[in-house]
């Protein structure tokens, strides 16, 4: 009887704080980023706790990064090993969880990923490859789960993981973050809620700077699990970003460890992985230790930090007004979705297409992109991306990346297909590699233009 | 000449070593009331005849502190802490009378809340209210700084004078709050006890003529001399398994990759030596169902013995996890494992028509014939031990890492042979041998392979240094030693101070002969950037003299 299976009382945790990476000695993203994280967790005791349960990271296979990315030159050109494991914790829990091991489970893991969009010319906001999806694409695979939603987090706009999903209506994607206009990446607007025929499932809340416990609790009541009981997904994902903190270097909020733990609690993801933060010693120890205490369902009225105040986490009266908006804006988005995705048919008839530029802070890269879309009667439609850079030292390289989703249609899947052999069968001298991602076949092939070579995952 | 006697839950067994030979071995059953007759009657029929003189060395296992533990019999203890920020420790059910106190250090040992003085008083009224003597006092990261427990423990010694506290900082150093908890209250509450119990057998092993240092068995495979041993009871826990290891350890002495199986009556003890080096638990020792910090073999009990009750139940055979009594050939009420060996090979135990007689019963249950039953009861026995054997290799390939090059770099390994300890080992280990695909052992000496392991185990000593050069501190995980240094510290700066710490600790401990073979286990450095520039290092430096037998040992003849 399945009635009577037994259900899985813990939470799963990978933690990874990758001790011996960093991307420069004194970057935000070094070795001791998690040390007191460390050292917060291990002397309270987390592991030995019955509701944990705690695995060991894997590497993560190319062919997972394949099925999301197109890296240039290679995968094994933008990732280290550290981008492997780092990938491999958030599949373990994803495979404890479906697995029923465990409840929930949180990758804590570095280097983070959410910057990093579908061609990957080198590192953005510290990242190069971007776990969540690459997660949310193995889940799909190899559990055949459909609809999946991700709520981001992290004090700036998870640019990447829209970008991966922008076309694609089955993935969810929320993201609340401090104002594009005054904090990298310098996106995630509200009028950034996806492609023509996955309109309304991109969502996008800028926060005014200062926004506290309060207002962001005002967006996840109000906005967030509203639009997520809607949309009923059979996961839930958080993409946890720490640097809302109110001790944040690189951001202006004021979250606290407290909020963060009620987030958890709130939300109830069924997955978390670690995304930004770095407030090393002020508020990464805290607020991992409430992540996790909430996702536990352990009791964290004793966790604060040691300056914590609740009094100084009360929302403005002209911030909340601007979150109203915002959330009423949004709301009316995602509810007519339907209608906007069907307008979007009307205006354009076989193919979208739109112009992009890119940077890359970390480094230094200019891109250009001319994407395609082809307005699919009977499926999200394949895409195309004309990809230029330049880089740093005035290199370019040039690629072309078709992608066909995972619910692509035969037509779809044939058009790509053919597309690719054509291109390839005769190979244009301005590219320096052409890729096909086909999902419904889950193979993946790149072609090297100058040595007439193919590799497939 | 060296004595080593191990006090197991059923038998204690000692034997008389000499140039690598056991010259004698006793055996006694285990009088869990009257341990020191129990040890005294084997040493006694021990050195029965030998110059009491010649005795260069004794080292003692025993279950005191374990039993008083697991029974509950220590003497009725306080713990006060100062949790701190973090899990609500109101609302977990920890150990009976606890008083939790306001006050927080961070895990940089900074201060961030006063310590509530008036707390600590009010808990110290009801303490001395109960009329409880010990206290424990334990601080979240006061291993970083011992500030608060020094306090706590000045302000109740000052209002009773009476109270014997025992500090968290003192007792251990690593990271685990609530391990650190536990350590401290089990220390507290086993201390006096333990502390007459090695007086008295001190004393009465000096009456006998014997001028030679004492020394126990600790969990990890190590020995300490008694008058050390009083400060840390707890470390004298679980001293069986460790020297069942260590007995298969110096009975092989090579760099081989070996599963230790112990078989006893009850219960089967697994533990392995990896390369030549016994494995360590990740995790300390559980004692009482609580977790300690500690550190122990990683040894997995299964019930399963030679004495394991066989049954059918209708479809197959079952083997324990009870045992009735000894085995049928011994006199014993039913069948057993040792029965099924005994007929299989045509009673090499003597008694062969009881066993086919107890076998017969089930058997007829079954519908098989006795020899039939008796297969299915060592494949049994076979399939339950390598079940649990490839199951905790697995646990430990799966052990959390935290770096990329210990993920890069999987630990794998492949089993060289078993190694069987106990008098029924023969009986089942070269079956298991040949079902893993390894080698195998069992030893002449195997049956008192713990009582060697004792004998010729050689002391141990571990400490992590952890330094913070932007704090200007340093502390030691081991008897709370703290002190100050400059800021423009190194690695082999820091690596040094460890070392001579330990070689200290290791004159004062009586083992300094052992100090230059100490080797550094852990080395880790971190550099603090604030603002873009390095304004501090923290280092982490472990060092330990690591279990491994006395000089005077070279192998067994």
């Amino acid at each position: 009887m399945r009635g009577t299976e037994l259900r899985p009382t813990q939470t799963g945790i990978v933690f990874f704080p990758a001790f011996d990476w960093a991307i420069s000695p004194t970057h935000p993203e070094r070795e001791e980023r998690l040390l007191y994280t460390r050292d917060q967790l291990f002397e309270e005791g987390v592991m030995d706790l019955p509701q944990i349960r705690e695995y060991q990271p894997r590497l993560v296979e190319l062919k997972d990064i394949a099925r999301v990315h197109f890296c240039v030159p290679s995968i094994e050109a933008q990732i280290t090993e550290a981008h492997r494991i780092s990938a491999g914790g958030a599949l373990v829990i994803a495979d404890a969880v479906m697995n029923k091991e465990v409840r929930n489970g949180f990758a804590l893991v570095r280097p983070p990923g959410h910057h990093s969009m579908r061609v990957s010319h080198g590192n953005r906001g510290f990242c190069n490859i971007n776990n969540e999806p690459i997660m949310i694409e193995y889940l799909r695979k190899k559990y055949g789960l459909k609809k999946i939603a991700i709520v981001d987090t992290d004090v700036h706009h998870g640019d990447g993981t829209q970008d991966i999903f922008w076309h694609d209506p089955d993935i969810l994607f929320i993201s609340f973050h401090q104002d594009g206009r005054t904090l990298y990446p310098g996106s995630g607007f509200t009028n950034e809620i996806g492609g023509p025929l996955a309109l309304g499932t991109t969502l996008n809340v800028p926060l005014p700077p200062g926004t506290t416990d309060a207002g962001i609790h005002y967006v996840l009541d109000n906005l967030v699990i509203p639009v997520l009981e809607k949309f009923e997904p059979e996961l839930v994902v958080n993409s946890a970003g720490q640097d809302n903190h109110y001790t944040d270097p690189l951001a202006n909020m004021r979250f606290s460890a407290r909020g963060y733990a009620t987030l958890n609690e709130k939300l109830a993801p069924d997955i978390a992985v670690l995304e930004g933060g770095y407030s090393v010693e002020t508020a990464l120890p805290y607020v991992n230790m409430g992540i996790i205490m909430a996702m536990a369902g352990i009791d964290y009225s004793n966790l604060y930090e040691p300056d914590y105040q609740a009094s100084k986490f009360k929302e403005s009266p002209e911030r909340m007004q601007r979150l109203e908006q915002i959330v009423k804006e949004l709301t009316t988005v995602f509810d007519n979705r339907d209608a906007l995705v069907a307008a979007a048919r009307q205006k354009y008839e076989k193919f979208y297409s739109r112009h992009r530029s890119i940077f890359y802070d970390t480094d230094y890269i200019h891109e250009d992109q001319q994407e395609t879309l082809r307005m699919c009667p009977d499926c999200p439609g394949y895409w195309t991306i004309d990809s230029q850079a330049v880089h740093q030292m005035g290199d370019n390289s040039r690629v072309y990346c078709i992608s066909v989703p995972l619910r692509g249609c035969p037509d779809c899947q044939r058009d790509a297909t053919e597309l690719y052999e054509k291109m390839t069968a005769n190979p244009d001298r301005r590219f320096d590699f052409i890729y096909l991602q086909d999902r419904v076949d889950d193979v993946y092939r790149q072609y090297d233009c100058r040595l007439k070579r193919e590799r497939v995952f | 000449m060296l004595v080593g006697i191990d006090v197991g839950g059923t038998f204690t067994d000692g034997v008389l070593l000499a140039g690598g030979e056991i010259v004698s071995s006793a055996k006694h059953p285990t009088d869990e009331a009257r341990l020191q007759e129990t040890i005294l009657a084997v040493l006694d029929e021990l050195i029965k005849g030998v110059e009491a003189a010649s005795i260069e060395r004794v080292v003692l296992s025993t279950t005191l502190v374990t039993n008083l533990l697991a029974t509950g019999r220590g003497e009725e203890t306080a713990l006060l802490l100062i949790p701190g920020p973090g899990l609500n420790l109101h609302r977990m059910e920890l150990v009976p009378n606890t008083y939790i106190v306001d006050g927080a250090i961070d895990f940089r040992g900074r201060m961030t809340k006063p310590l509530n003085n008036a707390e600590v008083e009010e808990a110290g009224e009801k303490i001395a209210a109960q009329g409880i003597r010990k206290v424990a006092v334990v601080g979240k990261f006061s291993q970083r700084n011992n500030r608060h427990e020094l306090q706590a423990g000045e302000i109740l010694k000052k209002k009773h004078p009476g109270f014997d506290i025992v500090l968290g900082h003192q007792v251990s150093g690593q990271l685990n709050f609530l391990r650190r908890a536990v350590t401290t209250y089990y220390t507290a509450m086993t201390q006096d006890r333990w502390q007459r119990f090695a007086r008295e057998v001190e004393k009465a092993i000096t009456e006998r003529g014997v001028d030679a240092p004492v020394e126990i068995l600790k969990a990890d495979g190590g020995t300490m001399l008694l008058p050390v041993s009083e400060r840390y009871p707890c470390e004298t826990v679980f001293s069986g398994p460790a020297a069942s290891a260590m007995g298969a350890f110096a009975l092989t002495m090579d760099q081989q990759t070996s599963v230790i199986v112990d078989i006893g009556g009850t219960t089967s003890d697994l533990a392995f030596i990896l390369e030549g080096k016994p494995l360590y638990a990740s995790k300390g020792a559980v004692i009482g169902g609580k977790y300690t910090h500690v550190r122990s073999f990683a040894v997995r009990s299964i019930a399963l013995g030679g004495d394991s009750t066989v049954r059918w139940n209708g479809e197959k055979v079952t083997v324990g996890p009870d045992r009735q009594g000894v085995a049928a050939c011994f006199g014993g009420p039913g069948p057993t494992p040792t029965d099924a060996f005994n007929l299989l090979g045509n009673g090499p135990l003597g008694g062969v028509e009881y066993s086919r007689a107890a076998l017969a019963r089930v058997a007829g249950e079954a519908g098989l014939s006795p020899e039939a039953l008796a297969g299915a009861v060592v494949e049994q026995v076979v399939d339950q031990l390598t079940w649990n054997i490839k199951d905790m290799f697995k646990s430990w390939e799966q052990e959390p890492a935290y770096k990329v090059w210990e993920i890069v770099n999987k630990r794998k390994v492949t089993l060289d042979r078993v190694i069987g300890i106990g008098a029924a080992a023969g009986a089942f280990i070269p079956a298991l041998a040949s079902r893993l695909n390894c080698g195998s052992l069992v030893h002449k000496y195997s049956p008192v392979a713990n009582a060697l392991g004792a004998c010729v185990a050689r002391p141990t000593l571990s400490l992590v240094l952890h330094a913070d050069t932007q704090q200007g501190t340093y502390a030691l995980n081991q008897d709370g030693i703290t002190g100050s240094i400059s800021n423009r510290l190194q690695m082999e700066d820091v690596k040094k101070l460890a070392r001579e710490h330990l070689v200290r600790m290791a004159h004062e401990r009586g083992m300094g002969k052992y100090a230059d073979q100490c080797e550094y286990f852990l080395e880790e450095q971190f550099n603090v950037i604030r603002s873009w520039s390095t304004v501090g290092r923290l280092f982490d430096v472990g060092i330990q003299i690591a279990p491994g037998v006395i000089e005077e040992f070279k192998g067994v003849k």
